[in-house]
């Protein structure tokens, strides 16, 4: 690869999207006729200080490919990205998203809007589901530095981007956890209500979706929680993750595997 | 028919270079040099948004001298030529001296083949790692590509700054005392250079994949007192 110059007229500017694409480092368009479902289950919650996120850890094919799978990465300091859908678009999606944010900054010397980053990704989203059968769905969430809010975004599969005020779910799980975080929401739910109100979410997405992988007492793997707040992207703890899960399953159990009646 | 005038090579590379350097000396100069546990980056650049330093990867940063249009180009080149190679290979294999040598080739074909050559110097610098040395390189207006051991000085006037720099720099200091000779040398005996008139980045560890930063003009002044 030589130094990639261009004329004033032919130049892609600071996006690194349009970049490769004239370089040729992006994936071509192809069409297919393969089925790619997207088992997974993502949540993403905003509360008063930022925003929640809850992902399972499992990678389904005809079987399970993988347990211990991350399905949220930090885009950059204050964005996180979840991905569902097929495991390798997803994949070089996220490293697009995460290589596109950084190369705006370095161009520009100053940092994309968290609204910019959002729309950055829609023609992104919408040449891979359009021209492919490789689908991804992307769930975007953050803290938007310049009006001192959490924020989430989410995306059809033609790549319209929409900002959620309240919640937003991905993947094959999403109506389990959808009903769920339905009943649970407050307006003013705070960041302990946001965590527990998420992991519960993810618990009952884990416990219907056969493609959705809820606690794993065994292997001690559990659903990944992480909060974007003024701080940044913080992913919580194993142990932390772990008793909330035990919690939740303690009271399932008690309660012979139904909720019990109340939203638990 | 036409008259074509016969010019010696000797003659026409002379000019070319005649022209690169009064280009070049028009601009303001710039220091990069190495201190214990990092690389700095200073020039004298009146305006806060027109940049002469930039980041260019996780441990690699730029500076341009001379025209700002000429090497701004070349920046956003090298930032694309990183980005790229890290996103088709890994992160770890962008090398400043692979895009060092990229600049000079390009510099090289410029000088003997462009409609004239390009009136800048650049100054390619890369944080030492396990796997890679902490580097000057310095890229000049035809091609000429040098690996500086402790500091180099681009831009006009650059032998007097070089000279004055080097009176002090013989070994390698802390970035405090560093740059306080950096800024000595530019400024002259004669003058002083306001801290607002300095562009400052510094390609250090603190923790994070990325080490570059730049430093506003309390922490230079902080540094300078």
């Amino acid at each position: 690869m030589g130094l990639p110059l261009f004329s004033a007229h032919g130049d892609p500017g600071p996006s690194f999207f349009h970049y490769a694409e004239a370089a040729g480092l992006t994936t071509p368009v192809f069409t297919g006729t393969a089925e790619s479902p997207h088992a997974t289950t993502v949540i993403a919650v905003r509360y008063n200080a930022g925003v929640v996120m809850v992902g399972d850890r499992q990678a389904t094919g005809n079987y399970i490919a993988s347990r211990d799978v991350r399905k949220i990465e930090a885009a950059d300091r204050y964005t996180a990205l979840a991905i569902s859908g097929t495991a390798a678009r997803g994949i070089e999606f996220i490293k697009m998203a995460q290589l596109s944010f950084e190369h705006y900054e370095k161009m520009t010397d100053s940092a994309l809007s968290l609204e910019g980053k959002a729309n950055y990704l829609s023609p992104i989203i919408q040449r891979n589901n359009l021209s492919s059968p490789l689908f991804v769905m992307p769930l975007l969430a953050g803290w938007d530095p310049s009006h001192q809010v959490g924020r989430i975004f989410e995306y059809d599969g033609a790549g319209g981007c929409y900002e959620r005020f309240d919640f937003s779910t991905i993947g094959s799980g999403s109506p389990f956890a959808d009903s769920a975080l339905r009943l649970g929401y407050r307006s003013d739910i705070d960041r302990e209500g946001a965590l527990e109100l998420g992991a519960l979410a993810l618990y009952e997405a884990g416990d219907n979706d056969p493609s959705t992988g809820g606690p794993d007492f065994v292997r001690n793997i559990y659903p990944m929680m992480v909060t974007i707040t003024e701080a940044g992207f913080q992913e919580l703890g194993t142990d932390e993750v772990a008793a909330r899960f035990r919690a939740i399953n303690d009271r399932r159990t008690q309660s012979g595997g139904v909720a019990g009646g109340t939203l638990r | 028919m036409s008259n074509y005038f016969y010019v010696s090579p000797e003659q026409l590379i002379k000019d070319r270079a005649e022209f690169a350097q009064k280009g070049i000396a028009r601009g303001r100069s710039m220091v990069g040099a190495i201190y214990d546990v990092g690389v700095l980056l200073v020039a004298e650049n009146p305006s806060a948004s027109l940049n002469k330093i930039s980041e260019i990867y996780d441990r690699i940063a730029f500076a341009g001298a001379g025209r700002y249009n000429e090497f701004d180009r070349l920046r956003e080149a090298g930032i694309r030529w990183a980005d790229g190679t890290g996103f088709t290979y890994s992160r770890e294999d962008v090398d400043a001296r692979a895009l060092a040598n990229y600049y000079a080739q390009h510099l090289g074909d410029m000088f003997t083949e462009g409609q004239k050559p390009l009136e800048v110097e650049i100054l390619v610098a890369q944080l030492g790692s396990k796997i890679r040395p902490t580097k000057l390189y310095r890229v000049a207006y035809e091609g000429t590509i040098s690996d500086e051991p402790l500091f180099a000085v681009l831009g006009g006037d650059a032998e007097t700054i070089r000279a004055r720099f080097a009176a002090h720099e013989e070994q390698i200091h802390p970035l405090k005392e560093t740059l306080k000779n950096a800024v000595d040398a530019l400024a002259g005996p004669e003058r002083t250079i306001a801290v607002a008139d300095l562009e400052v980045g510094i390609l250090e560890d603190r923790g994070t994949r990325r080490s570059f930063r730049r430093l506003n003009d309390d922490e230079v002044s902080e540094l300078l007192s």
